[in-house]
């Protein structure tokens, strides 16, 4: 039984020791990262590297969390232009989502036009203009320009628009007949059914506003509106003779840390919603 | 309870006249079907009664009130749709009770209404599950229960039965029956199925190309055809429609036509034949028959032929139906009228038919 | 959908037609004037932007023509070499990037368990920080000994390389990066649609004697082809505005092998002095390329592509 079974995989195990191999190569950067924020300074330099912390140290996070030069309101930041972006998006964009699916009227076609440009704007192309019209605004040394650019998600209007259309026409008549005004067919009825959607398309705007470089690299002068990725390249810079890895790493683990988790919790939704992708 | 008029409506859906200028009425607590090929604008017409689907020009009244602006919520009328429509995120209970929420019902009269309705459909043990948990008869029974427990003067049913199978269709066809025997509501139900149509309705109402052909009870149309478009519609296998000349047609019913060995006496119409195709259904045999250069379906309760034989085709008097070149039906007045119609399926030659 | 097609309002009085327009318009007001505000407008600003000498304080402060375009064009060549490197980094990145995604996706087609763990494991890269996939890539690539992969090259006795140092090898290795990052995502898309290939089709293939590279070609490909046309289009934008990467890694050199356009506009936006209208001529020339790339993909091959 045993013997007939190994027989059968046989055939496959070259693959499969090949995939493990592949999969190490692809995990093996973060786990870099991660020994590498527990080691001292001296041995990030040492050679040959060690693969696991020689001497564990957990010196590296207390210096990011209370040093001269800590993380708090890079912290505080990000969190706060993630929930405000978050939050924005989706109220603009379930009743913008709703009424391209499911309402007809005058300039529609034009209006979910510039969705789709400004789907495929990219950011570079866009900032200056911005930037311009924040520093008219004297708004530059606030959160607001790394918030408001943000309010409408495109990409999230277009999924979630693909996703209402997809519900059964009958249920929105169904619901009609049920007395329920439009307002409450699309909170109760709609919205509900397209959950999985909703909530993928979130994650992804977290994961991507969270993330994002270039945008507070150019919106903002003053490190007291910066976010987390720019305190990870800061640690780049403050130092003198060399790099000190352990503490880019250390930094860069509580950048990603975060998104893991959410990850964790949401990673079904945002594989259905990758495959998803609106092209059917 | 009430009487449904739709006055002149006509619907226009994408540049085409889907309904042209209908009148019908609905008669108070009677079961109507509306049935006809698909395209027919049955099921518009019964969105345009839910309000969900407004009629482009023309009045829509129930029980002598212009309902025709009015919102779907508001018109005591419930549907059950073709998939039933179902919320697939609230449970059976929130299903059930999402319209009389909405209706601002209170609680207490909610609570009394869902048991009573549940336990008739017999849903009181799955309230709180999900839908998708369910079987597809199940879910039917949820839209059923939905539309029943806002007490509506008007049901309106799209094809309920056509996502089940053989087997349950039948058991809630007669379900159907009886629930409306016991609610004593108008029932307005759409199907494309003719055999449904007979199995449940008390009226009929014919429908092809946004126009009524005809209604009336079951035996009226079956019997009593006014066209051969109801003729053909209703009855497995079709009437047999034979063309004789420009401005007449004759019609019979398979199951009225005989097929004899030996030369049939006392029939109206005979013809030499021979049988094509034999299918042998239990307790009858459907014969496909040739006559002349016309084919005929006949449909008998004996199986004394097989392929291939000759044989007579034989139709007593009674059954023999006359229609015009158009395909209407040409009912003599008497015996003189009668002859020249046969008269004219005879052409010159003499004798019987 | 709830139907209210043209010849339905047709029958409503006028002021209830605009009541219901107004709802939908009301629904969709606030999307449409944020992207108005922050993306169609900032677009055709700057449009307008490039034909002025300004800064950040004086956006206007010369009227100069089409100068700005001369400047980027014929003058300056540092502008041409962007152009380039975003070339060849369009390029190499879509033909790796489309063709190992797809391989991946074959790989992992069965469903087995080492598959779905392997899913999650080539997307992980995906949900992290360009920036920190940078660092840590920085880190491995580093030309000193301690860089782990010179460390690996060691152990083979081959001397030590300059990776990102190395202008030969600079840019190479920022698109190994990006590859490492994107495959996982790619190759889910794909994933997604080779699994809702009915099984009826491989069967009929099978009994049609259909094997191997044939039936890729003739049967799954085609069947492939709308996600691989989106792919495509998603890859070549996104290669268009790499920047965070490069940033990091090499930050435009050796020399300026690795300098992008879009490093290009933010040097010249608000960095050097009254150089705002070059960023913004180089910003138009950007957007004109977006604009004929996707064009001319759906012109020709929207064609070709093969919707169910």
């Amino acid at each position: 039984m045993m013997k007939r079974r190994l027989k059968r995989y046989l055939p496959s195990m070259p693959g499969d020791i090949l995939k493990i191999i592949v999969m190490i190569i692809f995990a093996f950067p973060f786990y870099w990262m991660v020994i590498t924020a527990f080691k001292p300074y001296f041995e990030t330099i040492q050679m040959p590297p060690t693969l696991w912390p020689h001497d564990f140290t957990l010196d590296n996070l207390k210096e990011i969390f209370t040093g001269a030069n800590n993380i708090l309101q890079y912290a505080f930041n990000s969190i706060v232009v993630t929930v405000s972006v978050v939050v924005i998006q989706a109220l603009v964009m379930i009743p913008a989502a709703y009424a391209f699916a499911t309402r007809e009227f005058p300039l529609k076609k034009l209006l979910f036009g510039i969705v789709l440009v400004a789907f495929m704007i990219p950011e570079q192309i866009t900032y200056i203009s911005v930037y311009l019209m924040f520093s008219d605004a004297n708004m530059i040394d606030s959160l607001w320009p790394q918030i408001l650019p943000f309010g409408a998600n495109a990409f999230g209007i277009f999924m979630l628009r693909q996703s209402f259309k997809q519900i059964n026409g009958e249920i929105f008549e169904a619901a009609r007949m049920d007395n329920a005004g439009e307002w409450k067919i699309m909170m109760k009825v709609a919205l509900p059914i397209c959950r999985p959607t909703l909530i993928a398309a979130m994650m992804l705007s977290v994961i991507g506003i969270w993330n994002s470089y270039f945008w507070p690299l150019v919106m903002t002068n003053s490190d007291k509106f910066r976010p987390l990725t720019l305190y990870v390249e800061k640690l780049k810079q403050d130092v003198e003779q060399g790099l000190q890895w352990n503490m880019i790493m250390a930094g860069n683990m509580i950048l990603v840390v975060p998104i893991i988790i959410i990850y964790c919790f949401g990673s079904k939704q945002i594989i259905k919603a990758f495959t998803y992708n609106g092209v059917k | 309870m009430a009487e449904i008029k739709l006055n002149h409506v006509t619907k226009i859906f994408n540049r085409v006249k889907v309904i042209d200028g209908l009148d019908l009425v609905i008669p108070d607590g009677k079961f109507t079907v509306l049935v006809g090929p698909s395209g027919c604008g049955k099921t518009t017409v019964l969105r345009m009664i839910a309000g969900i689907g407004p009629a482009t020009s023309g009045h829509i009244y129930m029980d002598g009130k212009d309902i025709t602006d009015l919102d779907p919520g508001k018109r005591d009328i419930a549907m059950v749709f073709q998939n039933y429509a179902i919320y697939p995120t609230m449970t059976v209970r929130d299903n059930i009770e999402f319209g009389l929420k909405n209706r601002k019902v209170p609680k207490e009269e909610r609570e009394k209404r869902i048991s009573q309705v549940t336990k008739m459909v017999g849903l009181w043990e799955m309230l709180d599950r999900k839908p998708s948990t369910l079987s597809g008869g199940q879910r039917q029974r949820i839209a059923l229960a939905r539309a029943m427990v806002k007490n509506p003067k008007v049901f309106l049913m799209d094809e309920p039965l056509s996502n089940l199978d053989a087997k349950l269709r039948n058991s809630m066809r007669s379900e159907l029956i009886e629930m409306h025997k016991k609610l004593k509501a108008t029932f307005v139900y759409v199907t494309h199925d003719q055999v449904e149509a007979m199995a449940m309705a008390d009226r009929i109402v014919l429908l092809n190309k946004g126009k009524i052909m005809q209604q009336g009870s079951p035996r009226e149309l079956y019997q009593d055809p006014d066209n051969t478009f109801t003729a053909q519609f209703m009855g497995t296998p079709p009437m047999n429609v034979l063309d004789y000349g420009k401005d007449i047609q004759l019609g019979f019913r398979p199951e009225r036509a005989v097929l004899t060995k030996e030369y049939p006496d006392g029939y109206a119409y005979v013809r030499k034949a021979r049988t094509v195709t034999c299918e042998m259904l239990g307790s009858e045999t459907v014969y496909k028959v040739e006559a002349n250069g016309r084919t005929v379906m006949v449909k008998s309760r004996d199986c004394d032929f097989d392929a291939e034989q000759d044989c007579w085709l034989a139709v007593p008097d009674k059954y023999l139906l006359f229609f015009d070149g158009e395909g209407k039906r040409i009912r003599p007045k008497n015996e003189k009228e009668r002859n020249e119609c046969i008269k004219k399926i005879r052409g010159e030659k003499n004798g019987r038919i | 959908m709830a139907e209210y097609d043209r010849e339905e309002f047709a029958r409503l009085p006028f002021k209830k037609k605009l009541a219901n327009w107004a709802v939908s318009w009301g629904m969709v007001l606030p999307a449409i004037v944020f992207l108005l505000i922050f993306t169609i407008y900032p677009m055709f600003n700057i449009i307008r932007l490039s034909f002025f000498r300004g800064n950040a304080l004086n956006p206007v402060k010369e009227f100069v023509g089409l100068d700005n375009y001369r400047q980027i064009f014929f003058v300056k060549t540092d502008f041409l070499t962007a152009l380039k490197n975003t070339g060849y980094y369009t390029i190499v990145t879509l033909v790796v990037l489309i063709t190992a995604a797809l391989l991946f996706a074959l790989w992992m087609q069965k469903d087995r368990k080492i598959n779905n763990v392997a899913q999650v494991m080539f997307f992980t890269p995906h949900l992290v920080a360009t920036i920190s996939c940078a660092f840590i890539w920085t880190w491995l690539y580093n030309k000193n000994d301690y860089g782990l992969f010179n460390t690996v090259l060691e152990l083979f006795h081959i001397p030590p390389q300059n990776w990102l140092s190395d202008s030969d090898l600079a840019m190479n290795g920022i698109i190994v990066m990006n590859v490492w990052k994107s495959i996982g995502y790619y190759a889910l898309i794909i994933l997604a649609s080779l699994k809702t290939i009915p099984a009826e089709i491989n069967e009929a293939a099978m009994l049609d004697q259909a094997r191997g590279p044939r039936k890729f070609f003739k049967i799954t490909l085609p069947l492939l082809s709308p996600q691989l046309f989106f792919i495509l289009i998603t890859i070549t934008t996104g290669t268009f505005k790499v920047f965070d990467s490069i940033r990091i890694m090499t930050n435009g050199g050796p020399g300026d092998t690795t300098r992008v356009i879009s490093m290009y506009i933010y040097d010249y936006a608000f960095q050097r002095n009254n150089t705002l209208g070059i960023a913004s001529a180089a910003g138009v020339v950007l957007m004109v390329i977006l604009i004929l790339v996707t064009l001319v993909y759906f012109v020709f091959l929207e064609k070709r592509v093969h919707y169910q």
